[in-house]
């Protein structure tokens, strides 16, 4: 076996290896329950949920 | 702040949780100069890449364009094309919103920014002897591959930095929900430096021999698109469309089970390329079925948006990256289940080999991708240099001239695509007239060429104006001004 194939074959093991423990880690963190305050998570009092953030500049200069 | 060293970081006996809490607009400021680099370098690269594709384009309906330059000859510009607006402006502009992302997500400052601006560098000199290289003759005959071998391990050097960074990011993230565009995000900085390597040590290195060649290049060809700008561009979707509006994803269910589908099937998806090559039945088999389960993720991101933007459409005319960024998840589903549709063999003999891939491959990269990350600039830049966008009418032109561009290059491709297509299925056509059949359309492909450099141009001069603080301050931590005094 030659250094390239022993290298893909640790590579292809360590990234299929991540994606399962990273199911399973995040099943048992409990990212997958309490998925409303999951979807909620990127607003907070300082942007609150309802408040656009975004828009064209105004057309005159102040 | 008091930040951990780059040793103390990597230290697994390091406390995580040593960083003080900060709030939104000074984790904004942290990530300034790295992303504003990325940025201004992915945005030169895209105007000179364009360039160079407009000048392909070119040639294709006039062979004698240019053709005493032995360096700008069709064989090199239109990889110099691939690769300037692949790795020169995609791959740097998803770095730059990623790396914005991540910092917001872990709701930490970002940390160690010089080496990410190291990166930065290495990856933009990486490009530019790539480019040089391709262009004095030294490309690969590769499709996504055509850098010259020695500028590989320059890029690929500037990516593991990268890398290393993410898991750094992960690792003192603030306690909490991970969202979901943090797992697209994470995936997608982990799946890239793999892929890259895999491809270049099977293809470069240690050369594989006959047919697998093909099966890695589309291998790794296709998983660029589907397992790095791909989940780059859905993790810009999934925070600005509930941001800029401000209503949480419609089902967060959904957006989740979109991931972990998407990781699951899309590695698979390759091998559609060779459809009727001489490869074993099973390998060709198994890539179609995965390309139309690829219907599960695009259709849950698909509805999803949707939902989200119920009863909010009215904030497209409000919103610059609200615009940009739903023009380009429309027009994700779209090309995916175009994408899928390719995969049916008994349609891919008719558009393999012909423009229609052409058209399909721009409707990915430009009016999904490019749009998408021109939506994500269009919020990000004002938070990091505190101006306002100088003018709404230049944004307004940049939109539309962007759209308009890339809906007539594409119906060009596609349209002529098919009719050479249906002229090369045609025994009793000759290979001469499916060309004749394609050349109205590329001339008109052509002159889209122009309008989406225009409105790239226009892009530029907003960017830079922005740098040299040209607009109006801005107002207060986030708004951008009230959206009820708005002017459509």
């Amino acid at each position: 076996m030659t250094a390239g194939m022993i290298l893909l074959v640790v590579g292809l093991v360590f990234v299929t290896g991540t994606g399962l423990v990273g199911f399973y880690w995040a099943a048992k963190s409990g990212q997958f329950s309490n998925l409303s305050d999951g979807a909620a998570s990127i607003f907070d009092s300082e942007e609150p949920e309802g408040t656009p953030t975004d828009r064209f500049p105004s057309p005159k200069r102040s | 702040m008091n930040q951990p060293s780059l040793l103390s970081s990597l230290h697994p006996a390091t406390e995580p949780d040593t960083l003080d809490s900060t709030d939104r607009a000074k984790i904004d400021a942290s990530t300034r100069l790295p992303v504003l680099l990325f940025f201004g370098s992915a945005i030169f690269w895209l105007l000179l890449g364009s360039f160079l594709g407009l000048l392909s384009a070119w040639k294709m309906t006039n062979p004698w364009l240019l053709d005493s330059m032995g360096w700008l000859t069709f064989g090199r510009l239109r990889p110099a094309h691939l690769n300037a607006v692949a790795y020169g402006w995609a791959a740097p502009a998803a770095i730059g919103v990623g790396l914005w992302l991540t910092a917001r997500l872990c709701r930490i400052p970002l940390l160690h920014s010089k080496l990410l601006v190291s990166a930065a560098i290495i990856w933009n000199l990486g490009i530019l002897v790539g480019i040089c290289g391709i262009l004095i003759g030294d490309g690969r005959s590769i499709e996504w591959l055509e850098f010259p071998a020695y500028s590989t391990p320059i890029l690929f050097v500037s990516y593991a930095l990268i890398g290393i960074w993410t898991i750094i990011m992960f690792r003192f993230r603030k306690p909490g929900h991970i969202y979901v565009s943090q797992w697209y995000l994470f995936a997608a900085f982990l799946w890239f430096p793999w892929l890259y390597a895999t491809a270049n040590i099977l293809l470069v290195w240690q050369p594989v021999q006959g047919p697998a060649q093909g099966a890695i290049n589309w291998w790794y060809a296709h998983n660029v698109l589907g397992l790095w700008f791909t989940p780059i561009g859905l993790a810009s979707a999934y925070y600005f469309i509930p941001k800029v509006i401000g209503r949480p994803i419609h089902s967060y269910y959904l957006s989740i089970l979109g991931f972990w589908s998407l990781a699951l099937f899309y590695s698979w998806n390759g091998l559609h390329h060779l459809i009727g090559g001489p490869f074993p039945a099973w390998l060709i088999s198994a890539s179609v079925v995965a390309s139309l389960m690829m219907f599960i993720p695009v259709i849950t991101t698909a509805i999803n948006h949707h939902m989200t933007m119920q009863g909010h459409f009215e904030a497209l005319k409000w919103s610059p990256t609200l615009r940009f960024t739903v023009f380009g998840a429309v027009a994700y589903t779209v090309v995916s289940l175009q994408g899928s549709s390719m995969a049916i063999p008994s349609l891919n003999t008719i558009t393999h080999f012909t423009d229609y891939t052409i058209g399909h491959a721009h409707l990915g990269l430009y009016a999904f991708f490019t749009m998408m990350m021109f939506g994500a600039m269009y919020y990000i830049v004002p938070r990091l240099v505190g101006w306002e966008w100088p003018s709404a009418s230049m944004i307004r032109w940049h939109f539309w001239l962007s759209a308009v561009g890339i809906i007539l290059m594409v119906s060009a491709l596609t349209l002529g695509g098919l009719l050479q297509g249906l002229a090369l299925y045609d025994v009793k056509s000759t290979f001469r007239s499916s060309l004749e059949f394609a050349t109205p359309f590329r001339y008109l492909r052509g002159v889209s060429g122009f309008v989406l450099m225009a409105g790239q141009i226009i892009f530029a001069i907003l960017f830079i104006q922005m740098l040299l603080k040209l607009g109006t301050p801005k107002k207060g931590p986030a708004l951008l001004g009230k959206p009820d005094d708005a002017t459509v």
